[in-house]
């Protein structure tokens, strides 16, 4: 790209390039080193010796892209769900063993707790799945098994880190009172387990539900349609998009003899065809 | 309705509007550093508050210089900035408008 400055760049900002530019995502990468050229020239000819006033911007430009690419790449999918749940559970790991002290110590303390949380577990999910209100949902086009079974699979790994999430905060919570109030501190682990793991698989269960179901992304873009001042004469609710245009599902404000359901609108495999001729 | 901006986003987007319109412009009007001035450029530009163009390489190679990416406001910019000087009234005096 240098070809086209009519004199080359300091050998200071040839290398700041050079070594940034491998940050950038592969995409944008000729038209930012084009646009950092001119701008460095440019800087270069109005301040003369006076180096590295636009370093910082390079650098934080650099950055920014890559951020952006990723944000893009995974804003709303079940990888970052999935991942961001690990990372509390192991986070909340490290300072359970951070108040205990030592491998050792922790491992006892939660070996203590996990039979009641063994059994509290499957008591908690039984009530959030039978208290839960859910519509029934209505697919326009048939699912495929595989997707069917990666809904599933995301939704079971879900759920069972949430438990894991909530245990562990419920034993940090209550580990100061363990060795004082040894009785006390057993009732306010499993109250507030109970308590954060009802709150924490409501939430699993209507995230699960306002996503995409081919591609698990979370739904955007949550549109009203219709009018709720007419309930009773026609259809009124919310819409909301797959960004990556795999269908619309449509939520209705009340159940009516004639909408109960919610309906998730899948994109005819005709108009995949349309898109990428 | 208008984007709420930051103090900064709202700094380089009425330098833009006043016609300062290349990054080091920007950072020398505002006076801000270029690690806040290019980024916030490339977020107004994602948020379609401003978009950028090339000059025309003919333009440049006359005055033997490379062409410059500079910023125009959008429509939607323009609300932006005008919400902005009301919420930051002080960004009316940042700048003389710069003849084009």
């Amino acid at each position: 790209m240098s070809h086209r400055l009519p004199t080359p760049l300091p050998p200071f900002d040839r290398a700041l390039l050079r070594a940034v530019v491998s940050v950038v995502p592969a995409g944008e990468r000729a038209e930012w080193t084009r646009a950092w050229e001119s701008e460095l020239w440019h800087d270069h000819r109005r301040r003369g010796a006076k180096r590295g006033s636009l370093t910082a911007g390079v650098v934080c430009d650099t950055l920014w892209l890559r951020g952006d690419s990723w944000r893009r790449r995974f804003e709303g999918t079940a990888i970052l769900c999935i991942g961001s749940l690990a990372g509390l559970c192991l986070l909340s790991a490290v300072v359970t063993f951070a108040l205990t002290g030592s491998w050792t110590e922790c491992a006892n303390y939660l070996s203590t707790l996990f039979a009641r949380f063994l059994i509290a577990a499957p008591l908690v999910v039984f009530v959030t799945t039978a208290t839960t209100f859910r519509r029934p949902l209505e697919t326009g086009v048939s699912s495929s098994p595989s997707s069917w079974f990666g809904r599933q699979l995301f939704f079971g790994f879900k759920l069972a880190l949430i438990l894991l999430l909530t245990f562990l905060l419920s034993a940090n919570l209550c580990q100061p009172l363990a060795t004082t109030f040894p009785n006390l501190a057993d009732v306010l682990q499993l109250f507030s387990f109970v308590v954060l793991a009802l709150l924490g698989l409501r939430w699993g269960f209507t995230d699960q539900e306002q996503r995409c179901k081919q591609c698990l992304r979370s739904l955007a873009a949550p549109c009203r349609v219709g009018r709720p001042s007419h309930n009773l004469l026609e259809w009124n609710g919310t819409e909301l998009l797959c960004k990556q245009g795999h269908g619309l599902l449509s939520i209705p404000e009340i159940e009516t003899s004639w909408h109960q359901s919610s309906e998730w609108i899948g994109q005819q495999p005709a108009w995949d065809e349309a898109a990428s001729a | 309705m208008a984007t709420r901006l930051s103090h900064s986003a709202a700094l380089i987007l009425k330098a833009l509007s006043l016609g300062y319109c290349f990054g080091f412009d920007v950072m020398e009007v505002t006076g801000l550093p270029s690690g806040t001035v290019y980024p916030a450029l490339r977020r107004l530009e994602r948020d379609a508050l401003v978009e950028s163009k090339w000059e025309a390489e003919e333009e440049a190679a006359k005055h033997q210089r490379p062409a410059r990416r500079y910023y125009e406001v959008t429509s939607e910019g323009k609300a932006a900035a005008l919400a902005a000087t009301e919420r930051y009234p002080l960004l009316a005096h940042l700048a003389p408008e710069r003849n084009a």
